[in-house]
């Protein structure tokens, strides 16, 4: 009976560990394609206002490259459907490929 | 350290005394060197990198130089810290078969707390990670390393394609390019920096200033009570540090698994 509890509460501990790296690594993505998207944009227009003289282009760059930015998100992880959410035991047991080393355990594991 | 701070810690610069307070800035982050070899400074923000490369390497050292099958003492503290590592940092990303990236993912965690820490140690009083030099070889260790494991794990041409998911309708694509790639190659490995550095740096800021102020405002009037005020504010801060500098190490090396995971194998 304690040793079902155990597993059980291994098993939450494991799937909030999961839960927190998802979380950074979705919350970090997600702040990285905002300023990519202003950014990628940005300059696009730049250089385009650059050459036509239309400074406007510069900050209607970024506001396009923020639009772009946040639908993508929205389109991403606004459903729970694409954000590459599964976890490492869903993905055969890791999100990696193969990593060097294999199926290796630690001794002393526990 | 130069700057206001030496000057006002080693005098009685009090409010009411005359002299105003001197605001800790940037000058608070730059050392005069210990010492010089030609025209290379070695200055105290080295020294403590050093010293933290050495406690990880020691303490990793002599708590399995000769392991047991039933850990006492340091190696139970040393199979703790990496087991942790193991449970809370690369498992949750990697799975078991990450176990390979367990070495770099230890090394990386303990070097950066080890950093981040000696601010709230006296004497040491300063986090190394809040100078961004000492921040971006650690980035580019791990920025190379996921570019180098998700072209051999993908193919250059598969790791490409891969950033964007499948699915997604072909002009569409073509107006994701541009994010993507800046997002991948610029801003993931930009903000894994400057996350670290800026946190240590703002963090090391306000306990300066908070502790500063209590010194400043110190005198026989109504500054007692801001004294006492600020005072209070300095070991909440410092308080909130002992959480911020685990957490930021914490945070760098798991994003460095997520980073790997995702090289290792498309997310999406």
């Amino acid at each position: 009976m304690s040793s079902g509890n155990d597993a059980s509460t291994q098993a939450q501990k494991r799937a909030a560990a999961e839960g927190r790296a998802q979380g950074l690594d979705i919350g970090w993505t997600v702040f990285s394609y905002l300023l990519a998207g202003m950014a990628a944009y940005g300059a696009i227009g730049w250089l385009i206002g650059r050459a036509v003289h239309v400074s406007l282009l510069f900050p209607i760059g970024m506001l396009v490259g923020l639009a772009i930015s946040l639908g993508y998100i929205i389109y991403r992880y606004g459903r729970g459907g694409l954000g590459g959410t599964a976890s490492p035991q869903d993905r055969g047991g890791h999100r990696g490929g193969r990593p060097p080393g294999g199926d290796k355990e630690m001794s002393g594991d526990r | 350290m130069t700057g206001d701070v030496g000057v006002l810690a080693s005098g009685g610069c009090h409010i009411f005394s005359g002299c105003g307070f001197p605001a800790p800035g940037l000058q608070d982050f730059e050392w005069k060197p210990l010492f010089s070899i030609g025209s290379f400074d070695f200055t105290k923000p080295m020294l403590l990198a050093i010293l933290a490369a050495l406690v990880v390497i020691v303490f990793f050292w002599v708590a399995f130089r000769s392991p047991k099958l039933v850990p006492r003492g340091m190696q139970n503290l040393g199979e703790i810290a990496i087991l942790g590592v193991r449970d809370q940092i690369l498992r949750p990303s990697l799975g078991k078969r990450g176990d390979s990236y367990l070495p770099l993912l230890v090394s990386l965690f303990f070097f950066i707390y080890i950093m981040n820490v000696m601010e709230l140690i006296p004497i040491f009083q300063f986090p190394v990670t809040s100078r961004i030099g000492f921040v971006w070889p650690l980035v580019f260790i791990v920025y190379f390393l996921y570019l180098y494991l998700g072209v051999k794990n993908q193919g250059p041409w598969g790791y490409l394609k891969n950033m964007i998911p499948p699915g997604v309708p072909a002009p569409i694509y073509i107006i994701l390019v541009p994010v993507e790639l800046l997002r991948f190659f610029v801003f993931q490995p930009f903000t894994l920096g400057v996350r670290l550095f800026g946190n240590m740096f703002a963090g090391h800021l306000l306990l300066t200033i908070f502790t500063l102020a209590s010194w400043y405002l110190l005198s026989l009037s109504v500054g007692l009570v801001y004294a006492a005020g600020s005072f209070a504010l300095a070991i909440f801060v410092f308080l909130l540090e002992t959480l911020v500098t685990l957490l930021q190490a914490f945070i760098f090396t798991t994003l460095t698994a997520t980073y790997i995971a995702s090289s290792v194998e498309p997310a999406h």
